[in-house]
């Protein structure tokens, strides 16, 4: 596999509309309204902020279950998850597969890593010409 | 000068109890080229740094990792770059912002200063490149 590029790194916040308020007024950076939005399966929603060839991710959980709502519960708010763009996201799978970790099937283009693999870390792999 | 500058993501700090081994994980696992590792002067603590295109993954931990402890890691902080580092903490200070003065950085020529609230719960700095004389540290 080869790792191209940092896609973004993702953030859980309380409230997004607060959190990217405060991000445009301290750091001028704008949400991207092409990125983002509700994602009832994962019972999040989220919105990106560009910056130079990166990204930040916003994470509001929007239900107490799963594992954003954990982090928010256990953590509050903080770093979640570093996505990792790749070439081929299914010959990654198979890669880290092949190495005995668990790798979530891609599903558009995206790939969940479990953090056993990688000492903790959240791992997302995207392949942006797969979505 | 728009806002405070800042033009992308410097770094990513990834930090652990033992910064070569996750190091060595995310090269084996990910691809990733270990470019440089050193010892931070003044704490001793062990870093270990890849480079993906703009962006730099920094593995920071310990002097000394304990010997038979599990190996756990977390995303800890981000490094903005910027282009006038004081304007940058003149403007967050302003917007009420807590944050350190900018201070000579582990990068030669660069200074770094820490974010130290509005960032909701992520622990941000500031870096600006070519900043000071590596050999002076007089103003660049």
């Amino acid at each position: 596999m080869k790792a191209l590029r940092i896609d973004h790194v993702g953030i859980v916040v309380k409230d997004i509309d607060q959190a990217t308020a405060t991000y445009a007024r301290h750091f001028d950076l704008q949400v991207d309204p092409s990125r983002g939005g509700e994602i009832p399966a994962l019972g999040i929603k989220n919105a990106f902020m560009p910056i130079g060839d990166s990204a930040l991710e916003f994470i509001q959980p929007l239900t107490d279950q799963g594992p954003v709502a954990q982090f928010a519960k256990e953590r509050g708010e903080g770093q979640y998850l570093l996505s990792i763009e790749v070439d081929d996201v299914a010959a990654a799978v198979e890669h880290l597969r092949g190495l005995g970790y668990r790798v979530g099937d891609p599903n558009n283009g995206i790939a969940f890593v479990s953090p056993r693999s990688s000492h903790g870390v959240n791992l997302q792999l995207i392949q942006r010409s797969a979505r | 000068m728009d806002g405070i500058g800042a033009t992308h993501i410097d770094h990513i700090v990834i930090a652990s109890n033992d910064s070569g081994a996750v190091a060595e994980t995310f090269q084996r696992n990910l691809g990733l080229e270990i470019k440089r590792t050193m010892t931070r002067p003044g704490t001793g603590a062990q870093l270990a740094f890849a480079k993906l295109q703009e962006v730099v993954l920094e593995f920071a931990g310990p002097p000394e990792p304990k010997p038979g402890e599990e190996v756990k890691a977390r995303l800890w902080g981000i490094v903005l770059a910027v282009r006038d580092i004081r304007a940058a903490v003149d403007r967050l200070r302003a917007f009420g912002c807590e944050v350190g003065d900018p201070k000579p950085a582990v990068q030669p020529g660069a200074l770094i200063a820490t974010v130290k609230s509005g960032t909701h719960g992520v622990p941000f700095a500031l870096i600006q490149y070519e900043a000071i004389s590596p050999a002076t540290g007089a103003p660049a």
